[in-house]
Formats: C-alpha cells, structure tokens, sequence
C-alpha cells in the first residue's frame, strides 16, 4: 500500500509551511512520498533558503522521498486532483497551515480496509474548540451543525463528508474541476462522492491537527465574492439531486445505446445525455451548468484512466453500479 | 435482405475514419453478395447500392433491422443499436478494439491484433487509415 502525501501552498513560505513539512517528517508513520504542490504567484527555489535545506536534509535522511512541483495557479481542486491520479493507493492531503501531530498518519491508516473511502481527524482551530459530539456528518445536517472536525472526536463516526486534512483512497472519484479558483466546498464534494460511490467515511479519534488560522497566504486567498458563489451554487446543486444517480452521458449515440442496457439497473437515475430518443434525458449543458466539470462521468477518459480492456458494457457498470 | 452500414462518423479534421474500410473494399465485398442489400447511411456519403435509406429514424431503422436477415457494419453506433434489438450480423474491425467495444453475439473479424491503435480512447483522427487492418473481403463472405 503506497500512501503520497501532498501539501498545496501559496503565500506561506515563511510562516506555516515549515511546521506544516516538519510535523510530517516527524510522523510516526512517513508515507511513501511528499510532494509539494506551489502554487505561488512567485515560486522560490526553497533549497537556497536554510530552514528548508534542513527540512529537506531530514527528508533525504529519514528516506521520505518528495518533490517540490510547481502547480498551474488554477486552485488548490486541480493540485489534489493530479495527487489523486499520480498512482499512489492512499493520498494524504495536508494544509499548508494545519499542522498534524505526529501520531495523526499512523492513526488515519489503522482504519484503512476494503469499505473505507476516507478517513480524517479533529483539525482544531485556535482559540475555539466546538463541541461536535452531537454531530451527525451527514450532508443533510451541513447547514445546521459545527463540522465533526472541528471539535474533539471521541469515538469513530462514519460520516457523509470531511474536510481540509484527511487520507483517502486514491483515483475512484474526480475533484470538481468546475469550481472556480477559490474552490469552495472542494473537499465536501469530493469526500460526498467518494461516499456516493459506496466507501465508508470515517471521522476518528486520536488524530489530531492544529489549524494554525492565518488571514495571510492560503490556497484560497481570493476574495472575490462572486467566485464563492459560483461554487456554492454547484454545491447546492449536488444537494439538490443527492437522492439520485446522476448520470451523464457526454458520448456518442452508440454509447447511449449500450449503457441503456445496465440503465434498469441503477437506482434513481437521473440521465443527462446528447440523444433522447435513446435514452429520455436532460441536456449536457444543463448538466454543465448544475454541476460544473462533467468529467467525473466521461466513459472514455475513465476508461483510459482505468487502462480498460474489459467491454463498454462493464466499464460503465464500474462507474455506475 | 442484408443491411450493409458502412461508414462512420467522419473526421474531426477530414479524411476517411479508420474504422471504416472505404469505398472501394465495400464495392469489392458487395460483388460477392448475392442477395439482396440495402445499405444505411446519412446524407453525403456514398451510394454502393441501389437500395440506399438516408436519415432513417430510430423507430424505422429498428424495423429495417427485424425485417433483415443479418447485417454487415464496421465499428459504429449500428452495431450495438443492432446488438441492442437483438439481431446478429458481422462487424469489420481494425483499430478499435472489439474486445471493449464488440458484443460477443455478433461475428467480429479483426485481421490482426497488431493493427489496434495503442490508445483506445482518443479521438480517431490521428489515426492512419489502413485498408490492410480489415479481413479480406473473400474471406468475409465465408461468415454471411
């Protein structure tokens, strides 16, 4: 089992990031890899800088393998969504301002079986710790409970959503690359899918990270209103149809043709698709405007990402059933 | 009856689609037939036989199909709407590979396995058009 972790960082060189690549190779368990996704206005080459040439000395010494990438300045969805798909089995996604106790890694993997989707800890924000012990987690409570991890976790909870800092299987479910730069609800919607796609996710005690708040730097430092709302609307979109299978045939009419014979069964569907006299469906781009970027559903991107070389047919029951 | 469906969708770009064979194999193969034909299409492509229906619908290609014997296409939406209404027929291979998208009912001949294009699922226009990558039309006659 190959575990990448990945830390996406912009404005941060020189507050959090250190403690943040310092508290992961002090982990209790190291994964197989780190890499550090900048997505700087001004990247630097940290290595001419002396507190990094030690924390990258460290690396090297303890045998934790990383890279510093320079990212595309598209937001932090498209940073984990390349981390999702670099072919490791496990991603453990980290803050550049959330600093994980030592234990937290260990701890995250001991819950790792067959069922579980993703996995995430308490990530306490000073000075205020909620009580979320009466938190459900499902998505249908987001609106009306403090997030399960923002307070202390005494007992495993299985979950509809996590957020900021967590370990999940890697290259099942698509990051949301409809959002716009700021990516808001990024990591709700990509743990909901991964929920949707039938794995357990699990808040868990004893893994604690420390959320060290910094109005200054962070992945999502726009303020642009209008980008939030964007992206809260598709959101809100998602909630709207999550009693259904939203499926979205962006294919062609033969295509249409053979996923219509596993449509029976699937349960609620709800079809968007290019030829109704196939398949009764609403259109693409009315698929595109609720739900932002469709490629979580293109059958032919899938299937190469897959290294398909089962039929049609089947593939489509992969991504569906 | 036999439905021939020779082409499929043209090119982004122009230029024969590789899953097809092209004219002249077509004319080659149809010489060796010797029943009735009718031939399925939409409008521009080229005519092989007397018998062309051009821009059918669904419902009327359906009942195209229930009234034939069996059918011959290449790599295109016929083959699975035939596969679909349950009628059998013969499907020319060449790049695509008719292990992912053939349906084992039909009679898929597939001269090499050499000649799949190695990415399954880009668009087909970068693809070299090969009349050498389909079964000798001699020996597709053998099937019908």
């Amino acid at each position: 089992m190959q575990i990448l972790c990945s830390v996406a960082t912009r404005g941060r060189y020189q507050t959090t990031l250190p403690l943040v690549l310092s508290a992961i190779i002090n982990q209790t368990r190291l994964p197989d890899k780190l890499v550090i996704f900048d997505d700087n206005d001004e990247p630097q080459d940290m290595r001419e800088n002396p507190m990094y040439r030690h924390l990258f000395a460290m690396m090297d010494i303890k045998g934790l393998k990383w890279e510093w990438l320079f990212a595309e300045k598209k937001g932090q969805h498209h940073i984990h969504q390349k981390a999702n798909t670099m072919g490791y089995d496990w991603v453990w996604r980290c803050d550049d301002d959330a600093i994980p106790e030592p234990n937290v890694l260990e701890q995250l993997c001991s819950y790792i079986d067959t069922t579980v989707g993703a996995i995430g800890g308490s990530i306490l924000t000073l000075p205020h710790i909620f009580d979320t012990s009466k938190s459900t987690g499902k998505i249908k409570d987001i609106d009306l409970e403090p997030n399960i991890q923002w307070g202390n976790i005494y007992v495993t909870k299985e979950v509809e959503h996590l957020h900021c800092s967590f370990l999940y299987r890697a290259a099942i479910h698509d990051y949301n690359l409809g959002l716009s730069r700021v990516a808001h609800r990024e990591e709700t919607l990509f743990t909901w899918g991964l929920k949707q796609k039938g794995y357990k996710i699990l808040a868990v005690p004893n893994a604690v990270t420390w959320h060290f708040k910094n109005p200054e730097g962070g992945i999502r430092s726009e303020t642009k209103q209008e980008m939030f709302a964007h992206d809260e609307q598709i959101f809100r979109n998602f909630l709207q149809y999550r009693d259904s299978n939203i499926i979205v045939l962006n294919c062609g009419l033969g295509d249409h043709i053979v996923f219509n014979s596993i449509l029976d069964s699937i349960p609620n569907p709800m079809v968007f698709g290019c030829y109704p006299e196939i398949i009764p469906c609403r259109s693409i781009a009315e698929a595109k405007s609720l739900f932002g970027d469709l490629d979580q559903w293109n059958i032919y991107k899938k299937m190469d990402q897959w290294k398909w070389t089962d039929s049609l047919e089947n593939a489509y029951k992969k991504l569906y059933l | 009856m036999i439905i021939i469906s020779p082409y499929a969708k043209p090119l982004i770009k122009g230029g024969v689609n590789p899953k097809t064979p092209g004219v002249d194999y077509w004319k080659e193969l149809i010489a060796l037939i010797d029943e009735p034909i009718v031939q399925v299409g939409v409008e521009g492509e080229e005519q092989l036989v007397p018998d062309f229906r051009k821009n059918l619908t669904m419902p009327e290609l359906k009942k195209l199909i229930a009234q034939c014997r069996t059918w011959i296409g290449i790599d295109s939406f016929f083959q699975h709407l035939a596969w679909d209404q349950g009628k059998p027929g013969i499907v020319l291979w060449s790049v695509s590979d008719p292990l992912i998208f053939g349906h084992p009912e039909n009679i898929n001949l597939l001269a090499d396995r050499k000649y799949l294009a190695s990415n399954q699922f880009l668009w087909w226009d970068y693809t070299p058009h090969n009349v050498d990558a389909f079964v000798k039309p001699e020996e597709v006659i053998k099937f019908l």
